[in-house]
């Protein structure tokens, strides 16, 4: 076991609101925050809430984030004790891991080796297979031509899923329906692979029709003795892509949760895992839970497992990379109440949701009780196009599953990004919809209510947003008959002056 | 002073009097209204009418027509004109011909990363053309209508602002 010893300055290899999120732990542990920035980034928030910030490079993230002798020189520059690489970018990247540990410094991860064989989705299934984690039918292995996707695609039986061996977040994930739509599937799926993950190496699974995904939040010492922190549901998604997330899910008991948790920890144990990980399962409609992938890193949605567990999972990373031992046993472990998590996307849900990077005006945050925001934008910083197009998330606490989602909806409705368009009204939609509010949802909820179309707007509040449009247009109005007239009085002082001069020079 | 609000396909009338500094009479529908409505700042009002308090929030509209106003979590986009400027634009609008060439705008700036097409060739209504990233996501533009493409204007790797032509189809 590695000797305990005292971070006294991190290096957060990310930006954005997970960057932010960091390095108000660190702050709070008397640890310096380094930031690293991006040209597009250098008034970005995560920059502004750190102590220290270094520079790596131009605003593609292939020559940037994802560059790790540039994050490595950052860190060697700034003479860090560890990095704590967030989520996406390379945080799941074993060689990053690795380089990490060649500098002398310290990963705030699992061992690279966890991470390869987790990295490998292949590979994960193969280990999960061996240690009894249920898993979904599949391909067990890299198909490299199209006749052998197709062969695994008629054993399996449509409908199936084409999944990139490297991936996560949907990025390279295409559902194939049947013969005709496999040769463009494969096609698309490896360029978005290749193109995401520099990796084009994909492999075939059974779809689960209409799923949940539920995922289990694990967490082991550096003894390999491994916690769960409950579950957390996140079927809500959009092409793969979460949207909303809560904890507990509806759809399970105390006995399937206890299972769940039981099997995730087995899971991470097998492969030697340390610190933070969660293992995603997929939940059929008969309650049949099946080892999706482990994430080998902090999740987007961890707020909603810090709201119900009262933990700061980033301060038990760093304490357990630290060589300290877990801060819980898994009695102490107690989940109070129920957390919901909405994603703020810079994005247009009139316009196919296509993103929408540009400069924030103006921003306004919720407040009040259980109410937690991770932001990763400011009034005056200007959105890029090159990154994520997730920038906050809104979450809310409350005693029960109404509760909370109530508050949400009222957080959500105290929320404004002006100058970019966002999902905010799409997310209220959802929360507000009928499968969310009888919590009876999954994967596929979000595709069959957007072909439901658009929510009407009450006629009064239509009456008061004329009003407020006219008061505002008369203002304009005004604003502007004024400047004219400055604009005139000054053209005719200028002329006499002028006039003036003439005559007494 | 005279305006008239755009809502959609909606058109309102609307005469405003200014009573006070923040006090408003209102005239729209045929009603008469009294208005109490302060700026807290250039993008936020607060207004009580008839003892209800709305807290409005505008923005420009990204699509540059008129504002976009928040209030109690729904969104409204109202374009706010006076008369003159409405006759004026009247005037100006030309006849949409609906058989017409379709133009493909980048619909925000991203990069290039595959040509579907080639310059005169033929597709369907609903055909990809153009697969543009922005933010790690592809988006594949696709034909408004059936037709033969016309000025293709990017090569696979190019860099493209938002708005700009990207081809026609005619």
């Amino acid at each position: 076991m590695a000797p305990t010893r005292r971070f006294k300055k991190v290096l957060i290899a990310n930006r954005g609101e997970i960057a932010v999120r960091v390095a108000r732990t660190l702050r709070e542990m008397d640890i310096v925050p380094v930031a690293v920035y991006s040209e597009p980034d250098r008034i970005a928030p995560h920059v502004r809430v750190c102590f220290e910030a270094q520079p790596i490079g131009p605003a593609p993230a292939r020559e940037s984030y994802l560059d790790v002798e540039r994050v490595l020189d950052a860190a060697r520059r700034a003479g860090v004790d560890a990095i704590h690489p967030g989520y996406g970018f390379l945080s799941e990247n074993a060689a990053f891991a690795a380089a990490v540990h060649d500098a002398g410094l310290v990963f705030i991860g699992p061992p690279p080796a966890a991470m390869r064989i987790m990295g490998s989705k292949t590979g994960a299934r193969a280990r999960m297979k061996e240690a009894g984690v249920p898993v979904v039918p599949g391909s067990g292995g890299p198909l490299a031509t199209l006749e052998e996707v197709r062969a695994v695609a008629v054993e399996l039986g449509y409908p199936v899923l084409l999944k990139a061996s490297a991936g996560g977040g949907g990025k390279g994930m295409r559902l194939v329906h049947d013969d005709a739509g496999l040769e463009s599937a494969f096609r698309s799926a490896r360029s978005e692979a290749k193109s995401a993950f520099g990796d084009d190496t994909v492999y075939l699974e059974k779809a689960i029709v209409n799923p949940r995904h539920v995922e289990i939040q694990v967490f082991s010492g550096n003894d390999a003795r491994t916690v769960w922190l409950g579950e957390r549901e996140c079927s809500m998604q959009r092409r793969h892509q979460k949207v909303i997330e809560e904890t507990p899910c509806v759809a399970i008991d105390e006995a399937i949760r206890a299972r769940m948790g039981e099997v995730a920890c087995r899971a991470a144990e097998a492969v030697g895992y340390v610190g933070a990980g969660t293992v995603e399962f997929l939940l059929d409609e008969q309650r049949n839970f099946y080892f999706l992938e482990m994430n080998t890193r902090l999740q987007v949605e961890h707020p909603v497992t810090e709201l119900c567990c009262g933990v700061d999972l980033v301060e038990a990373q760093v304490r357990v990379a630290q060589g300290e031992p877990l801060p819980w046993r898994q009695e102490t472990i107690v989940r109070r109440g129920h957390a919901i998590e909405a994603r703020i996307y810079a994005e247009d849900p009139s316009r196919n949701f296509m993103p929408a990077p540009g400069r924030i005006e103006d921003l306004l945050l919720p407040q009040g009780p259980g109410v937690r925001v991770d932001c990763g934008v400011a009034s005056g910083f200007v959105v890029p196009q090159f990154y994520d197009p997730m920038i906050a998330k809104v979450c809310a606490w409350g005693e029960d599953r109404e509760r909370a989602r109530r508050r949400l909806v009222r957080a959500l409705s105290e929320t404004a990004v002006k100058g970019i368009t966002t999902n905010n009204v799409f997310l209220r939609r959802l929360l507000e919809s009928e499968p969310f509010v009888r919590g009876a949802y999954h994967t596929g909820t979000i595709a069959e209510l957007q072909a439901h179309g658009e929510a009407e707007v009450p006629a009064e509040l239509i009456d008061v947003a004329v009003l407020a449009g006219v008061v505002n247009a008369h203002r304009r109005d005004l604003r502007a008959a004024r400047t004219h007239a400055l604009k005139d009085e000054q053209q005719a002082a200028g002329w006499r002056s002028q006039g003036w001069r003439r005559g007494g020079g | 002073m005279r305006y008239v609000a755009l809502i959609g396909d909606q058109e309102r009338e609307v005469e405003l009097t200014e009573l006070a500094a923040g006090r408003y009479q209102l005239s729209m529908n045929g009603r008469t209204l009294q208005l109490d409505a302060r700026h807290v700042s250039d993008t936020t009002l607060s207004l009580i009418w008839d003892q209800q308090a709305f807290n409005v929030e505008l923005e420009a509209a990204p699509n540059g027509k008129g504002e976009n106003i928040l209030v109690r979590g729904h969104v409204v986009n109202v374009e706010v004109l006076d008369l003159r400027t409405l006759r004026l634009r009247r005037a100006q609008e030309v006849k949409a011909v609906h058989d017409g060439p379709a133009e493909v705008t980048a619909p925000m700036p991203g990069k290039v990363v595959d040509v579907l097409v080639r310059d005169g060739q033929e597709v369907n209504e609903g055909q990809g053309l153009i697969v543009v990233e922005a933010m790690k996501m592809e988006n594949e533009l696709r034909s408004p209508r059936a037709g033969v493409v016309r000025d293709l204007r990017v090569r696979k790797g190019d860099t493209v602002e938002g708005g700009v032509s990207l081809c026609v189809v005619g």
